[in-house]
């Protein structure tokens, strides 16, 4: 089934109690994210956008307010579905990339194919797919020690895309790499965007995100700022 | 229960995957197995050998009450001290692996699987280190013996005495190793993913 919203929150908010202080990390964020959208949520330190990435995956728990995954309310679900939302519907990508340390390049990406009951066989056959597309075809057994920042990183993709998922959830994923390998890996993710129709979502203080993005969404203190389309900024790319 | 018909929402781990993933484990972070392994072959090579000179003791003299007391009482102390160093250095290993687990969760993971992990750790570094510790005691015990009482010591009801302390031995290091494991585990295994991402030594 097609749904016209791949993601919605609606009045999610998410306080932290510190002590005395309250810090409302969120508070009350009402987002629509289309199918095959590229969303960016960008925002000074401190504005929630990690928070806000949590809450959308199902790795957090929400103070208050909803989050729906193709029109499922995740707070719904029941540890199974859960599990099998993270590893069937979400991708998700993180500024310091996650890899298991112990494993190869390989093995990190066939990992959530285990968790997908994908065959042995052709686990692997997936996996050195995903890497070869990545650039990573001769980097296979290399443990993430062995493999640069930009390479873990793009390891890391082709682990989020291993179970080919409709959603792929980015934390500041340019945010430890340098300008040139940060832009190889925002083309990366616009590709998969354009070419696969994956719905992505970035939060991100990266400005170069802002040309691949569809929209972006602004937050501050855990609230939405304003939203700017890409229209605002597509004709002006086009004619460069 | 529609499950026919749509495709069944549920993730897999069977126990053969989760076995070569804790193999494979241990195997690539041997140091940190090697210093688990260390206090359970030290804790249980020392009881293993207090409970063979025992039983030695027993065959040659004859009970004494008073004998098998102390020496009971110091294979106690023993396990004791081998099952606080085993708290340890579990408490470690499973510690400074919660960013893994968060990572694990994400890619779909459930806190079962996560779990299922640590136990075949565990039992494997128990039997592994149980094994290694009830040979070495036992080696110790008859080593003292070995010269006055060559004869007494490789009769057969010591021999099969000798086999059941081995065997009680590598039983204890697997319950040590699996208690000891199971606490941190579950609690690693249930946190959010993001707290666990989160997480730092
Ligand atoms: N586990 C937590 N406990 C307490 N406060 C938290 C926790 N996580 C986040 N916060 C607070 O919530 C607010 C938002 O944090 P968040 O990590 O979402 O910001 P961010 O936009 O991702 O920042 P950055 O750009 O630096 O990554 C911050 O004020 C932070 O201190
Ligand atoms: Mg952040």
């Amino acid at each position: 089934m097609r749904y016209e919203y791949t993601v919605e929150t609606e009045d999610l908010a998410k306080y932290y109690q510190l002590g005395e202080v309250v810090v409302k990390a969120l508070d009350g964020i009402d987002l629509r994210i289309r199918r095959g959208e590229y969303l960016s949520i960008m925002g000074p330190s401190g504005s929630g956008k990690t928070t806000l990435f949590n809450m959308i995956g199902g790795l957090d728990r929400p103070t208050r307010g909803r989050v729906y995954i193709d029109e499922v309310d995740i707070s719904k679900l029941d540890a199974y579905e859960l599990a099998w939302l993270r590893c069937r519907k979400i991708g998700y990508i993180f500024q310091t990339f996650n890899l298991i340390p112990v494993l190869t390049a390989l093995e990190n990406v066939t990992l959530p194919m285990i968790f997908a009951g994908v065959p042995r066989e052709e686990r692997m056959r997936r996996a050195i797919e995903i890497l070869n597309r990545v650039g990573l075809g001769d980097r296979l057994h290399h443990k993430p020690a062995e493999l640069s920042g930009g390479q873990q990183q793009r390891v890391a993709i082709a682990r989020a895309l291993a179970n080919d998922p409709v959603i792929v959830l980015a934390d500041e994923p340019t945010g430890n790499l340098d300008l040139h390998t940060g832009l190889e890996i925002i083309n990366m993710l616009r590709q998969l965007n354009v070419e696969k129709g994956v719905t992505i979502f970035t939060a991100t203080h990266d400005l170069k995100m802002i040309d691949v993005s569809d929209r972006i969404v602004w937050i501050r203190d855990g609230k939405v700022d304003r939203i700017e389309k890409r229209v605002d900024v597509v004709v002006g790319m086009e004619e460069i | 229960m529609s499950k026919s018909t749509v495709e069944s929402r549920e993730v897999k781990f069977p126990p053969g995957e989760a076995l070569r993933f804790s193999i494979e484990s241990i195997k690539r972070r041997f140091v940190r197995a090697l210093i688990t392994a260390v206090s359970i072959i030290l804790g249980i090579a020392f009881y293993v050998g207090l409970r063979t000179m025992s039983d030695i003791m027993l065959s040659i003299y004859g009970t004494s009450e008073a004998a098998k007391s102390y020496q009971l009482w110091m294979a106690m102390i023993s396990l004791i001290v081998c099952a606080v160093g085993i708290l340890n250095s579990m408490l470690m290993a499973v510690t400074e692996r919660t960013k893994e687990i968060g990572t694990m969760k994400c890619l779909g993971a459930m806190d079962g699987h996560i779990l299922m992990i640590f136990m075949f750790e565990a039992i494997l570094v128990g039997v592994i280190g149980g094994l290694i510790g009830a040979v070495v005691g036992w080696l110790a015990g008859l080593l003292i013996y070995i010269g006055e009482y060559m004869n007494v010591i490789f009769s057969s009801a010591l021999l099969t005495s000798y086999a059941m302390r081995m065997g009680e031995g590598i039983l204890i290091a697997m319950i040590l190793s699996v208690g000891a494991t199971i606490y941190p585990a579950y609690h690693a295994a249930s946190m959010d993913p993001a707290d666990a991402l989160r997480f730092e030594i």
